[in-house]
């Protein structure tokens, strides 16, 4: 990888730039190879993968809220074997940098991934999500108070020599306190913020518009909020912190980056745009050439008023 | 058929009928894309409404089109639209209808909007010369929206709920004759799911294949979001963007009990 403007070291990982792919909203990257030169991209944090395969949640699965969108998948994947064998191949071949998004109902569950992934060829970091709002066991309950995100923070790090990322959820009652403590178990980075769970009904029919009635809000909506904890997280921890939750164009990012954030995350504003990505990292490019800046120098650097 | 992400520009907004309009659109390459094949479309309307939305082509190539119903916020705007306003569109997307053997006739069997999908599928069928029935069904006379356009290609049986177009009743009744006036038929559908159900009961009823296009929120259209399931007759989970949008009737309705 040659040095640029744009590259972007977080911790034990270094990237080409400081844009990623948030989980589930992208794949695995390898679908949008026809339009989008997804090797350019920072890294594609790919679709959760469990161990076993899942199915996921009865529809509907999704519906759209004011700037953004409410969703209720439920983690379906094709499972570790499937995407080992037939999707690694594919993102290798591609020259994607893969962060691989890993999902468990157990501590053992995301201790056992992190042993696996460790050997595929390909894995530049792993994700472990302790804050899926939309399933049952596991997710969220991991990532809400300190003492589990630890206890699966450290399991994951006695596994594993890969860089290993904490995605954090906005439903924690002190998400700074869970992230020290995952930093103090031994993770590399945070990120966050997940989505935040969100309820919509239809008023003709009464029923919630989600199958399994509430589900997990993203989009603009929720980019303040996001903006405000990843300031405050940022000011807890001393690793480096991924941001996300509604970014949409260079603006957002560069308000992410002076909130504390090292690189960001995009989601939901790819389906609107699946190029989006390429496209902020070329703004980003320009802005950094016409301004005579790195993000690096604009991490943190909020002036909060007095 | 590449999928491509093509920043247009409406060419013609027709008005269809009451809260309906077939878009027009025309990027810098052609779109490609079959009967049963659907499109993500988006105005350039900022970030909210956020998702794009998926619609049936109704004719692909230099000029797109797509015809949309009023339904809610974002399809109200895409209704506003005017020529030379802008239009994202990520397509084809999803399988397309499979065209029967000759000396099987295609019946075509749609209801409401859905008619979208199977007037392509019409027109193509037209324009290779091959003769096929149509069977057009919706609530009122001003939900036909592309009757005359269909009523040029071929014999068309419309059907109105309230009577105040053509036969009286459900697309049911016609399709039942046609099923049984012995010429071998397999039948194609796109409307509400539970007309979808009867069409198929009837058409596996008469041994006739039947192949139903489905319709479900999503936001990707590519199989990534995993938005768009739809829950079989048997508890499978399809996928309506991936798996789809056209399916084996008896796949997803099953037989009748």
């Amino acid at each position: 990888m040659t040095a640029s403007a744009l590259t972007t070291k977080l911790g034990p990982l270094t990237l080409a730039n400081p844009v990623i792919m948030a989980s589930g909203t992208f794949g695995y990257g390898i679908e949008y190879a026809d339009i989008v030169d997804i090797a350019k991209i920072g890294a594609i944090s790919v679709k959760g993968i469990s161990l076993a395969p899942r199915m996921g949640n009865p529809p509907p699965r999704i519906c759209e809220t004011p700037a953004g969108m409410l969703n209720a998948i439920g983690l379906a994947n094709v499972g570790y074997d499937v995407f080992v064998n037939e999707y690694m191949p594919q993102i290798r071949a591609r020259g994607v940098t893969a962060i691989v998004n890993t999902y468990g109902t157990s501590t053992d569950d995301f201790s056992e991934l992190a042993r696996r992934f460790s050997d595929v060829p390909g894995v530049a970091a792993l994700e472990v999500n302790i804050s899926c709002p939309n399933v049952k066991a596991g997710g969220m309950h991991f990532g809400v108070a300190p003492g589990p995100a630890a206890e699966v923070t450290q399991a994951v790090r006695r596994a594993t020599d890969l860089p290993v990322i904490i995605k954090l959820s906005p439903e924690a009652t002190d998400l700074p306190g869970v992230a020290r403590a995952v930093e103090d178990a031994g993770a590399d980075m945070v990120s966050l913020i997940n989505t935040i769970r969100g309820m919509s009904i239809d008023v003709v029919t009464r029923r919630p518009r989600l199958g399994v009635n509430m589900g997990g809000l993203s989009g603009p909506a929720i980019r303040p909020l996001a903006v405000r904890l990843v300031y405050q997280v940022a000011q807890a921890v001393k690793i480096p912190v991924i941001g996300m939750g509604g970014i949409t164009c260079l603006r957002d990012v560069l308000e992410f980056l002076l909130a504390g954030a090292h690189a960001v995350q995009i989601g939901t504003a790819s389906y609107a745009n699946p190029g989006i990505a390429v496209e902020i990292i070329d703004e980003l490019a320009r802005y950094c050439a016409e301004t005579g800046v790195v993000p690096g120098d604009l991490v943190g650097k909020v002036e909060l008023n007095q | 058929m590449k999928m491509q992400f093509l920043h247009t520009i409406i060419t013609e907004n027709r008005h269809e009928g009451p809260g309906y309009a077939q878009l027009r659109f025309r990027g810098d390459t052609p779109l490609a894309g079959l009967p049963g094949q659907f499109v993500m479309i988006r105005g350039d309307w900022g970030f909210h409404p956020t998702l794009p939305r998926a619609f049936s082509l109704v004719r692909a190539g230099a000029e797109g089109a797509v015809l949309v119903r009023d339904v809610g916020e974002g399809t109200h705007r895409l209704t506003q639209l005017q020529p030379g306003d802008a239009l994202d569109v990520l397509g084809p997307l999803g399988n397309a209808f499979a065209l029967p053997p000759k000396g099987v006739r295609p019946v075509l069997v749609a209801g409401g909007v859905g008619v979208a999908p199977l007037a392509f599928l019409a027109q193509q069928l037209h324009a290779a010369g091959r003769s096929f029935a149509f069977v057009y069904g919706a609530r009122a006379a001003a939900d036909l929206s592309l009757k005359d356009e269909l009523a040029a290609l071929g014999p068309l049986h419309c059907v109105t709920e309230d009577g105040s177009y053509g036969e009286t009743g459900l697309v049911t009744a016609p399709l039942q004759r046609l099923l049984d006036d012995g010429t071998p038929s397999a039948v194609m559908a796109c409307g509400p799911h539970p007309m979808l159900r009867a069409v198929t009961h009837l058409a596996l009823a008469a041994n006739a294949p039947v192949q139903v296009a489905l319709e479900a929120p999503m936001a990707c259209g590519l199989g990534t979001c995993k938005g768009c399931v739809v829950t079989a007759h048997d508890g499978v989970f399809h996928y309506v963007c991936s798996d789809g949008p056209v399916f084996d009737g008896e796949v997803i309705f099953g037989r009748a009990p």
